[in-house]
């Protein structure tokens, strides 16, 4: 190999590894970050959970997504006679994207990884291979699954969190029917995520199942979760009848002066003026957090309300579907990092100069993306999810159960077709449909509107940036 | 994940509840500033009716706030406008309690054997309509976690049926205590007589708008 080809590898795995940080660090949160809010789960155990699955959603099922972007939306066939321009623009598009990013999230303007990588990889495409090289049809799929997958999470999300209203909620004795409903939503949850892994999935490890076989396994294994969630739940119930006689850990009128205490202060936060305002959110925060913690002893000591207890329950629930996120997410996402420098790869690795179209999304690849998204989740990622955590308040268990599961199943179904979307995007719609089931105090219509320019912007500004790389770049090699 | 924190608005739920509050300070000062009335001290009287206006003047604050700051739209559990209703009436509440503290300011009217005791009676049923309609707004947080439907729906449908029947019995006391005070017209100066009917018809209106609000409240449930 020439020594130019190892400066490019090289440069290659940097910028992939780079993406692929800047999505374990900022969009993992998604997924964990209402779990840790509800006191589901401690924050580290949420980043050991999202750890393992955003890499196996990313080593077993990112392939999908990977191809699209490598070979998927720039025809490769076109730059056959020309393999070192085809790396170089790859490499731009990688640069342009991160660059992008960085200075969005630098001015605090929502964009989506998704989008920046889609539109500097059509931007150098077209530029440079002419408007023949770019494959319309494949990016007009892509662009309407940008615009269908927050209506159907949202569409999802409403009609679960509807049917957990009408179910549990509406029900004379709501726990009791909150018990007798968890094992089938178990077995939906688990089958799905089984059936994802299965169907296609397990490739990577020469397990290639087709779809009825896929579907037995998955159901089995539904089966076998929702049969271990019966037993579990019947614990759960005797330990709430010994509650009494453990060591309480926190006073209960701690925990209720401390509610208290948040309700005046969100009061006061209300109408402050602006200067104490920001003063006011500070210990709200604090104040908030200090209630959780005091709740989460406390709660399993009472029995409060009938609908508490509801929502104790599918607090569990919400950690498989945390989960369920988890892993789509990788499965997604990854290709975004994952796809240009896996195009890059497979040119630099044939010597150069021919396009081999053939060879699949190299294993050891997917891992590195894997590993770069866990690493970013650990160095900055937990950071992020301890924000959102606290301040996502108003996402009860039963709608953020709702809501993630809404999204996890979308992102799912993308990831089979191939198609790269904005996880977030999908979480803000699948949040959006519980808000239409009247689960939510108030929804800022505001974020629609971001959503939105984020689809105008991004893709012109990713195009633009690319270009301008890819023929910096050109003066090096 | 910018994105997701910012899907949600401020709940207007909070800062209505915070009114009610408002509210509810101003109506309590009611008996007290009858008792007081009764007896003669008008320092005391001009004092608290001066307190109610304070009162309500802040409920108007965080009326305005509220108005100004409604998230718009769709995704509202509540329908924006049945908001506004039941803000409007429970700014009225507040109204009615200042007027009828205003009145009584104006002047020292007599009362004769028997009134007293009739406007006790009258003012509890005002009062207990208004104090059964101000839980249901406690509870509109309830609601909400159950999409304004189910076991807690019920609840609020018993307690919204309690308020209507409150406010009968306030209507039947108030048509004893007018006709009491119509038999007794020639004990009385008219000035007495306008000053008691006016105090009456404020002290009503609480009890009106009580239910008002429970039955706009009926309206956003979800029927099943």
């Amino acid at each position: 190999m020439e020594m130019y080809l190892y400066v490019i590898i090289a440069l290659a795995i940097i910028f992939g590894l780079y993406m692929a940080w800047g999505i374990g660090a900022n969009d993992v949160a998604n997924a964990m970050g209402t779990s840790v809010g509800s006191g589901a789960l401690t924050l580290r155990r949420a980043v050991i959970i999202a750890a393992i699955l955003e890499f196996s959603g990313a080593f077993l099922a990112g392939t999908h997504v990977s191809e699209t972007v490598r070979k998927g939306i720039v025809d490769p066939a076109i730059f056959a006679n020309d393999g070192l321009s085809f790396m170089l623009g790859m490499l731009s598009a990688l640069l342009a994207a991160g660059v992008w990013l960085q200075i969005a999230s630098w001015k605090g303007w929502p964009v989506s990884t998704t989008h920046s990588i889609v539109g500097s990889v059509v931007g150098f495409g077209a530029v440079y291979g002419g408007i023949n090289a770019v494959h319309w049809d494949k990016v007009g799929q892509i662009a309407a699954s940008w615009i269908i997958s927050p209506l159907l999470s949202a569409t999802i999300s409403y009609f679960i969190f509807t049917f957990i209203l009408r179910a549990i909620f509406y029900d004379a004795r709501p726990l009791r029917s909150a018990k007798k409903i968890a094992p089938y939503l178990v077995f939906v949850v688990i089958t799905m995520l089984s059936l994802t892994m299965a169907f296609k999935g397990l490739k990577n490890l020469k397990l290639d199942l087709s779809l009825p076989a896929a579907f037995g396994v998955a159901s089995c294994v539904g089966l076998v979760a929702a049969i271990i969630s019966v037993w579990l739940i019947s614990k759960i119930k005797s330990e709430e009848d010994h509650g009494e006689s453990e060591d309480k850990l926190t006073d209960p009128n701690v925990v209720k002066s401390l509610e208290k205490a948040t309700k005046h202060l969100e009061k006061v936060h209300s109408t402050a003026p602006g200067h104490m305002k920001a003063d006011i959110s500070d210990t709200l925060d604090e104040v908030r957090r200090l209630r959780w913690e005091s709740q989460r002893r406390y709660d399993f000591h009472t029995n409060s309300k009938e609908y508490q207890q509801v929502e104790k329950l599918f607090i569990y629930l919400q950690i498989l579907s945390a989960c369920f996120v988890a892993f789509a997410h990788g499965a997604n996402d990854v290709a975004n990092a994952i796809g240009p420098m896996s195009a890059v790869l497979s040119v630099a690795m044939a010597g150069g100069d021919s396009i081999a179209a053939k060879a699949p999304v190299p294993l050891w690849v997917l891992a590195l993306g894997g590993i770069g998204i866990v690493v970013g989740l650990a160095t900055w990622g937990w950071r992020v999810m301890e924000t959102i955590g606290r301040k996502i308040t108003h996402l009860t268990p039963t709608r953020g159960f709702s809501a993630e599961f809404g999204a996890a199943t979308t992102i799912v179904i993308a990831t089979k077709l191939g198609l790269p979307i904005s996880t977030t995007h999908t979480l803000v719609g699948a949040v959006l449909g519980v808000g239409l089931a009247r689960g939510i105090g108030a929804v800022n219509m505001g974020t629609i509107r971001d959503v939105v320019v984020s689809w105008v912007i991004t893709i012109p500004a990713g195009a633009v940036l690319a270009i301008m790389f890819f023929y910096g770049l050109r003066m090096f090699f | 994940m910018r994105n997701i924190i910012s899907v949600f608005g401020r709940s207007p739920f909070v800062p209505l509840q915070m009114h009610m509050e408002k509210v509810v300070e101003c109506v309590e000062q009611i008996p007290i500033i009858i008792e007081v009335y009764r007896q003669g001290d008008c320092e005391k009287v001009e004092s608290i009716a001066e307190k109610i206006s304070k009162l309500e003047h802040k409920a108007d604050l965080i009326k305005h706030d509220i108005r100004n700051s409604l998230p718009r739209g769709l995704f509202m559990p509540v329908d924006r406008s049945k908001l506004l209703k039941i803000l409007s009436l429970q700014d009225g509440i507040a109204n009615r309690a200042e007027d009828a503290a205003v009145l009584l300011t104006f002047k020292q009217a007599k009362s004769f054997g028997g009134f007293d005791a009739a406007f006790d009676v009258f003012m509890e049923n005002c009062l207990a309509t208004f104090n059964l309609s101000r839980n249901i707004i406690e509870l509109l947080d309830e609601l909400l976690e159950t999409g304004f439907g189910g076991m807690e729906a019920n609840k609020v449908n018993e307690l919204i049926d309690k308020v209507a029947l409150k406010e009968h019995e306030a209507d039947v006391s108030q048509k004893e205590l007018v006709r009491l005070l119509l038999a007794n017209e020639d004990r009385i100066s008219y000035g007495d007589f306008f000053l008691w009917t006016r105090v009456i018809q404020q002290v009503s209106g609480i009890a009106d708008r009580s239910d008002k609000l429970a039955a706009t409240i009926r309206n956003t449930l979800e029927s099943r």
